[in-house]
């Protein structure tokens, strides 16, 4: 049996705590990095988390009806909605083989107070890098399955995220809910007219988009240079030292190393981080495909 | 420039010079083969209330694209530089200050991120900012056939299959920052650490014979 | 961040001394700074230096569809960056009233001036046309800008080589530089900008001045010609009133300013020619100071790999095994899925052991209510045309206790929704 440490101090109110006394909500909001630091040394977090434990996952696949593909994820409390398009385009001129995907991350003001309206700001701009860079190296989708005539016509995958609820941890949920749309996309058949060389959609037949690789992120926070932690929540975000998202495929092979700066890590601690990212890859994969499958045992 | 089937692991000859603008109150440009990139870094100096932060000075890094305006490409580029900097540099003993560091693109012949890196440590080195350590970027490429290229060209980096690209820091040769691309086994990837640890020491003696040689007369 | 203001007695001090024919930087009144132009390893990439101004122009082409109004002409476009490098006064992306300025006159001075032969650019008409783009960085900041962005403006695009395209059909192949030589624009003449400026009230006039001496200036006027002595551009700004006789004599100057600029350009682009026809290195590698005590270079180094796999190994077999067992995935009703036994989501979708806890919590029956409705939808959306209600086995799928569904207004359509997926998983 795992013990579990509830904490209701989310709640601050001081009468509803019954683990722990009064001054720690004093504590966390005067010195917040002396709260999360006397939860580390004890090896564990405010949350009743373990260090290496994940916030529970939940998936809904096909949320949206007008879309093509579609997925919702909760990370916790972190909300991660997406949403794939598919538009026909010219390939361009480099790649005529070849159609795209235009992955795009948006953060409204309604997920966090931090966020202002307008256009997008770093983080957004870098999350959605970051999801570029994570489509192109883990090859998940392959560009050439999109292609229908060449040189003349291609599918682009327009992937619209949203975070409905930002509470840390974004670019994980963000690729959960990329990869289970992209299960869940179904294109429609495309047929060129040989008279008239215009394309006639069968809306009608429809065909699964081929997923080749499952690339699954784990996003993790290094506290006073050493402390490593998973699947940060925004508060502990914004206390940590560094940050680190390592994407592994269903083969162990990495996809992506992200770390943008902060403290230093040794190869024996990424080495740990990659380990705790491959279990996790096999996790949400049992996840995505169990999710599949009910849906279409439901149709 | 390298041999192409040699073996590919060597640094490619660099250069570097400093406080060559006269307007930054540091500037430093470094060059690894072709590839060139100019830094400069004003501040500490005053902040803007919006950006002002209460216990320690607010770092802008802004990375400016040869052709063009920056993309979003170069939006993720600004953010790791930003964050290595930020670890190195001892920013709370400036509170409620502002440095900026501009990195202007004079030319990409691959390894851009880590020559970009190398510019700003040198010209933070310049402006006389106190840092816990100093940092240096390699990267590294791996090639269809498995083999590990550091500081490639433009040409070999279109043809790899990976690319990673480190920060690492000269007090434990740790890496402060990584940015890859492509897919690879752990394997490989201990490698490249391991690789970009070793060619680190080189570039750190750089910075160190060029500090010997900038203060060996006063100027 | 903002610029450091000119103390009174430093302007003072700065108009005294031109008031008496000295210039800070022991220059005559008609003096140039020292002029240095380099070539980068790219064609079309030029720098110049003006005393301790330093500017960097990019000319890149691209192949666009041509305006209506022109179809068989390229388009060429000018862009000025004032980057925050080149003076802490200067703010990124931001509009200011100079760089709209500076825009101008480059614009005028060379696209107005027909200077290049747009008409050469076209590839296929009303289809295909270049368009030239010129970038124009501002790395350092110290005063008359605008000359500098002109002549490396128009370097630039005298050194500059366009890909060469070959048509066949409809199919137009742009080929590489290795497949064939790349082409030159074709330049009819070279505009270039002289600036001067007039201290109290056109008394006193300086050419090229400094950024010191340009913020006490009362008024600035940017003559662009070329070495034929034609005027391609003349500007005056600052609001000052001048007499024929000094507009005059400032063309007199200019003329014979732009011819000796044009010759140094003519230099530069012939020995950077010649330097690239006997394939000897050229950019900044070479063009970077070796004499100088703040530049260092060191030539390429070997890196050692003798431990590196070892090490590596060490590391990858001196880690945790991965456990084999992952914990498995509850599926509550089709198209929802949940793992991990963290903190859980506001939502409270959950196994039923943990259902109680999450009652403690003021805000937990509201929520719930949320997820009920959320799931509506959900279901609603899959089933469209549900047109029999069936009554049984709706069990597995309410997650909510029964008091609490019953405050729920959207019951009947959940159970809909909810009985409909039941019927169709029985088919």
């Amino acid at each position: 049996m795992r013990y579990k440490v509830k904490c209701v101090c989310d709640s601050f109110n001081p009468r509803k705590c019954l683990s722990f006394p009064l001054f720690l909500h004093t504590v966390r909001t005067a010195e917040p990095l002396e709260y999360h630091r006397s939860y580390l040394k004890e090896n564990c977090r405010h949350d009743g988390r373990e260090l290496s434990e994940f916030r529970t996952t939940t998936l809904n696949i096909g949320s949206i009806s007008t879309a093509d593909g579609s997925a919702l994820v909760k990370l916790g409390n972190t909300t991660v909605i997406c949403g794939i398009k598919a538009e026909l385009a010219n390939p361009t001129v480099e790649a005529p083989g070849k159609g795209y995907i235009v992955p795009n991350v948006d953060l409204p003001p309604l997920c966090s107070s931090r966020f202002r309206p307008g256009p997008p700001g770093e983080q957004a701009q870098a999350a959605s890098q970051f999801i570029a860079d994570v489509i192109e190296s883990s090859e998940v989708i392959q560009t050439e399955d999109l292609c229908i005539d060449r040189g003349k016509l291609c599918w682009v995958l327009y992937c619209d995220l949203m975070c409905l609820d930002y509470d840390g941890n974004l670019l994980d949920a963000c690729i959960i809910a990329l990869l289970a749309a992209l299960k869940n996309t179904k294109l429609p058949e495309v047929t060129i007219n040989t008279e008239t060389c215009s394309p006639e959609v069968n809306l009608e037949k429809r065909r699964e988009l081929h997923v080749h690789k499952h690339p699954v992120g784990a996003s993790f926070c290094i506290f006073d240079n050493s402390i490593l932690i998973v699947d940060p929540m925004s508060e502990e975000e914004s206390l940590c030292t560094a940050h680190l998202t390592v994407v592994t495929d269903e083969e162990e092979r990495l996809c992506a190393v992200h770390k943008p700066g902060g403290t230093s890590l040794s190869g024996e601690k990424l080495q740990e981080c990659i380990t705790r990212a491959a279990t996790r890859q096999r996790e949400i994969q049992k996840l995505i495909d169990k999710v599949i499958n009910s849906v279409k045992a439901a149709q | 420039m390298e041999v192409y089937g040699s073996s590919g692991v060597s640094l490619r000859e660099f250069g570097c010079e400093q406080s060559l603008l006269s307007r930054p109150d540091g500037s430093a440009s470094f060059i690894q083969g072709d590839t060139s990139v100019l830094a400069g870094v004003y501040g500490p100096a005053e902040v803007k209330v919006s950006k002002e932060i209460y216990d320690r000075a607010t770092l802008e890094v802004l990375m400016q694209p040869k052709v063009g305006l920056p993309s979003v490409r170069e939006r993720s580029q600004e953010q790791c530089v930003r964050e290595t900097c930020e670890a190195s540099l001892l920013l709370s003993l400036h509170p409620r200050s502002s440095l900026t560091l501009i990195l202007q693109v004079l030319h990409d012949d691959g390894s851009l991120l880590s020559c970009s890196l190398n510019a700003a440590c040198m010209a933070l080195m310049d402006a006389g900012l106190p840092m816990s350590c100093l940092f240096c970027g390699v990267t590294c490429a791996i090639d269809t056939e498995g083999r590990i290229i550091t500081d490639p060209t433009a040409a070999q980096e279109k043809e790899s299959r990976a690319l990673m690209t480190f920060a690492i820091d000269s007090k434990e040769h740790r890496v402060l920052m990584s940015a890859t691309k492509g897919s690879f086994s752990v394997n490989e990837l201990q490698q490249c650490i391991a690789v970009s640890q070793s060619a680190s020491e080189k570039i750190f003696q750089f910075y160190r014979d060029s500090v010997r040689r900038r203060y060996s007369k006063t100027l | 961040m903002k610029d450091t203001p000119l103390s009174n007695c430093e302007r003072d001090f700065l108009l005294k001394a031109i008031e008496e024919k000295k210039r800070l930087d022991g220059r005559q009144t008609y003096d140039y700074r020292k002029m240095k132009i380099t070539f980068g390893t790219d064609f079309g990439c030029c720098f110049v230096d003006l005393g301790k101004t330093r500017v960097m122009a990019q000319v890149s082409s691209e192949l666009v569809t041509p305006k209506e109004s022109r179809p068989n002409e390229g388009i060429m476009f000018f862009n000025i960056e004032l980057s925050p490098m080149a003076s802490p006064a200067f703010e990124q992306g931001r509009q200011s009233e100079l760089s709209v300025k500076l825009n101008r006159q480059l614009e005028r001075c060379l696209r107005n001036s027909k200077c290049i032969d747009t008409e050469s650019l076209c590839v296929v008409s009303g289809e295909k046309v270049w368009q030239i783009r010129v970038d124009v960085h501002m790395l350092n900041h110290d005063g008359n800008l605008m000359d500098a962005a002109s002549i490396a403006a128009i370097t630039a695009l005298c050194h500059f080589r366009r890909p060469d395209v070959g048509i066949q059909g409809d199919e137009v192949t742009v080929f590489s530089p290795e497949e064939r030589d790349p082409i030159p624009l074709s330049i009819y003449h070279m505009p270039i900008s002289v600036s001067f400026a007039f201290f109290q009230q056109g008394t006193y006039l300086l050419v090229d001045p400094c950024e010191r001496e340009e913020r006490v200036m009362d008024g600035l006027l940017m003559i662009a010609m070329n070495k034929h002595r034609e005027i391609c551009s003349i500007q005056s700004s600052g609001g000052i009133m001048l007499l024929k006789e000094q507009v005059m004599r400032c063309s007199k100057i200019a003329s014979i300013k732009v011819s000796e600029i044009t010759e140094l350009i003519s230099k530069a682009l012939e020995n950077d020619k010649k330097a690239r026809k006997a394939g000897e290195r050229c950019g900044f590698a070479e063009s970077m100071p070796q004499e100088r005590i703040t530049a260092l270079k060191m030539d390429e180094t070997p890196v050692e790999m003798t431990d590196v796999t070892e090490k590596a190994n060490d590391i990858v077999h001196n880690a945790d095994a991965p456990p084999q067992m992952v914990p498995s995935p509850v599926v509550p009703i089709p198209g929802v899925g949940q793992v991990g036994q963290g903190v859980q989501s506001t939502w409270g979708l959950e196994e039923d052991d943990e259902g109680e806890e999450e009652e403690n919590d003021n805000s937990g029956e509201e929520q719930d209510e949320k997820v009920t409705r959320m799931e509506e939808e959900k279901l609603e959306s899959r089933e469209g045309d549900v047109v029999e209600i069936s009554d049984s086995e709706e069990e597995e799928v309410v997650i909510l206790n029964p008091e609490k569904v019953s405050k729920n207004t959207g019951y009947t359509s959940h159970h809909k929704g909810a009985a409909a997926t039941q019927k169709r998983k029985r088919k």
